[in-house]
């Protein structure tokens, strides 16, 4: 990393430029250019081992960078970390706490460690995530939902700008995640950003305006969730009367289709940007055809979809 | 609870080396509130000896005749350099360990870099976090002894296996001697050319015969002719004033000078025994190893370098703290690590066989083990991934 770093840019939460971090011959973080903008839910997806917790343990001061530079709140790091850090709250991994304290006591630690007003801001946040009630309990007593929670709370001592999550959900029941969805939402509203780490794509899904996707250390791609979707594949289910004419009557056309027979029909896969007009122009050429169509379902592109189509895990063995 | 447009404008100093008041605090609350690591130390250093000293309250309030006060200078001495700082040092040492190893083994470490402070600050909060635990508790193990030694402390001395008087002037020890010429005589060291009288020392076969003599002259002790019971009297008086030196050096109770001085020799040692446990555990990032080391050191390693007299190492067995701290040791206690050497070899006299080392040596090991420990554990406090 450079000496001098220049400043960042004030419109990004999070901007990193060549960010690279190795563990021997291994690169967990290879070059990476992230651009979170602020006051939004950024998702950061990626597969097992692709150097999600990696980059965030690097953001945070964790562990160093062997090359690139990095910005948090447009504060360079880890040249001005302990300004960038001074609005950041973070969970990552598992959060873990003195199990022979109170919740009330490990954050009297933490807010120790920031400034005086944090520790005006102990009850409020165990409020806010709903264990204030066990606040004087031993943490050794608390489930590893609780355990969540209570690094929620942690992060918001400091009254963060940013907020970056790892894997939030875990150890969250039902109704737990519903509130810690809500929760995100609530603190974006409040114009902070929040960076998810999450596996579960469809809680990012629902909750986050942007996502990068990651894989072996390499971000594939970043932008709006809408954006992603946009160029995802179209799938199409089609139930019909004669399902091996069919595929090759759409084999046999421009679509560019790739036609699986199923127990149900047939599955048509169209490439990423096809008009949905499509669907019109299939059901035509079955019709045309002779062969009866009994169902024809555009299948809503998932942000899973898209994310097994990127990844290098597409094909893996399970 | 909103986000804040600007950073807060008061004063952080996020970034200082030096831990807030409030760091301090919640550090000492954490290890404070660890009832298994209290409860032992509570135990080993105030627990233990105030069992052995209740028990020779007891001992000597039931059996008088059988068992001396349970107080005293020799007890406070033994107790002291035989307790207090062999089991203060392990104890001081497994609270720094547990001090320095802790954020790491459960997590917190993590959460305290995150909040941007600097990691120096966080290290260097454990520092008197600790020492305000350890420092008290030793300070109250050591009051107890003291006040135990003072207030049931024997009202006559044993000097070379006679009862005497304790705190005798010089005339009033020859005034004394004067009344026990028999005592003095037979029981007390003598050097001089001049025959000491002949006086019975026994009770028959088996007791002791003739008297006590250190012999000076080429040809030993002579057995003169009998003398009058003047010249007896005048004998003890002079053997009284050849041995007032050593009476006068035995107390019945420690000096408030010896105790105060001893209380900070102690807490020195306790310092000492905190800080390289706590620079130690953060070096190695785990308690049990280093407590295990530290104890190999105090209690096995440190005696062995010394009172071993190695003619190529003796520089590098000075530099073992607990020989430098051993050299620190008040005058007048016994010598730690069972330092006494062979009395009959000295005159009479106990010295100490411990490796010779000057105190400026002493101080300057000392000064580079606390240095050197905190500066390890903070480098590597600092260099260490979370």
């Amino acid at each position: 990393m450079s000496a001098e770093q220049a400043p960042g840019d004030g419109r990004w939460a999070v901007e990193t430029h060549g960010l690279t971090k190795r563990f021997g011959e291994n690169i967990a973080v290879n070059g990476v250019e992230l651009l979170v903008p602020r006051g939004c839910a950024f998702g950061y997806l990626g597969p097992n081992g692709a150097g999600k917790t990696t980059l965030i343990r690097v953001l945070l001061g964790l562990t160093h960078a062997d090359a690139g530079t990095m910005f948090l709140l447009g504060h360079p790091v880890p040249k001005r970390r302990d300004q960038a850090l001074a609005r950041v709250g973070a969970i990552v991994d598992e959060p873990r706490f003195h199990s022979h304290l109170t919740g009330r006591q490990n954050l009297q630690i933490l807010a120790a460690a920031r400034e005086p007003a944090a520790r005006d801001r102990i009850d409020p946040s165990l409020e806010r995530v709903g264990i204030l009630h066990r606040a004087d309990d031993r943490v050794s007593k608390y489930s590893m939902g609780m355990r969540q929670r209570l690094g929620v709370a942690a992060c918001l001592l400091g009254d963060p700008q940013l907020l970056i999550l790892d894997e939030p959900m875990n150890g969250l029941d039902p109704a737990g995640m519903h509130e810690m969805r809500d929760m995100i939402v609530s603190l974006v509203a409040e114009g902070r950003t929040v960076v998810l780490s999450s596996h579960l794509l469809d809680e990012v899904q629902r909750t986050c305006d942007a996502v990068a996707i990651v894989d072996r250390g390499n971000i594939i791609h970043q932008g709006p969730i809408s954006e992603l979707l946009a160029g995802a594949a179209l799938v199409l289910e089609v139930e019909c009367s004669d399902p091996e004419r069919a595929k090759r009557l759409v084999a046999g056309t421009t679509l560019g289709a790739q036609v699986v027979v199923s127990p149900q029909g047939l599955e048509l896969t169209l490439p990423g940007g096809t008009d949905r007009g499509v669907t019109a122009e299939v059901n035509r050429i079955l019709v045309e055809a002779g062969i009866s169509v009994y169902r024809l379902q555009p299948v809503r592109a998932s942000l899973e979809a898209w994310f097994l189509q990127v990844t290098s895990r597409l094909g893996d063995p399970e | 609870m909103t986000a804040t447009s600007a950073l807060d404008t008061r004063p952080d100093r996020r970034g200082s080396p030096i831990p807030t008041p409030a760091m301090i605090g919640t550090r000492f609350m954490e290890l404070r509130r660890r009832r298994g690591l209290m409860a032992t130390l509570v135990v080993v250093t105030v627990g233990i000896p105030t069992v052995f000293l209740v028990i020779r309250l007891l001992l000597h309030a039931f059996a008088p005749k059988s068992y001396g006060p349970a107080g005293g200078y020799n007890i406070f001495s033994g107790l002291v350099a035989g307790v207090m700082y062999v089991f203060g040092f392990i104890v001081a040492a497994t609270l720094g360990a547990t001090a320095g190893s802790n954020d790491l083994s459960e997590g917190m470490f993590r959460h305290l870099v995150v909040t941007g402070r600097s990691r120096l600050a966080i290290y260097l909060a454990r520092i008197p976090a600790g020492l305000g635990i350890i420092v008290p508790l030793v300070a109250l193990g050591f009051t107890v002894i003291c006040a135990v030694c003072v207030f049931a402390a024997p009202t006559t001395i044993s000097y070379q296996g006679a009862n005497v008087p304790a705190g005798l002037s010089l005339p009033a020890f020859e005034s004394w001697a004067g009344q026990h010429p028999d005592t003095v005589i037979c029981d007390f060291p003598f050097r001089a050319s001049t025959p000491p009288p002949a006086v019975p020392c026994g009770e028959g076969p088996g007791g002791r015969q003739g008297v006590k003599v250190f012999p000076v002259g080429p040809s030993g002790p002579l057995v003169p002719p009998q003398y009058t019971p003047d010249q007896l009297r005048a004998f003890a008086v002079q053997v009284a004033t050849q041995d007032y030196p050593g009476y006068s050096a035995i107390f019945l109770a420690p000096s408030v000078s010896l105790m105060v001085r001893t209380g900070l020799w102690i807490e020195l040692e306790a310092a000492v025994g905190f800080l390289v446990g706590l620079g130690l555990a953060s070096l190695l990032g785990q308690r049990t190893v280093a407590v295990i080391l530290m104890i190999v050191l105090e209690v096995v390693l440190t005696p062995i370098v010394s009172m071993a007299h190695l003619p190529h190492l003796s520089n590098l067995q000075r530099a073992v703290v607990g020989l430098a701290t051993a050299h620190l040791e008040p005058g007048g206690l016994a010598f730690v690590f069972g330092g006494g050497g062979d009395r009959a070899a000295n005159g009479g006299r106990v010295v100490s066989q411990l490796l010779p080392e000057s105190r400026t040596v002493a101080v300057c090991v000392i000064l580079a083990w606390l240095v050197g420990w905190t500066v390890l554990g903070a480098w590597r406090m600092v260099t260490r991934d979370a």
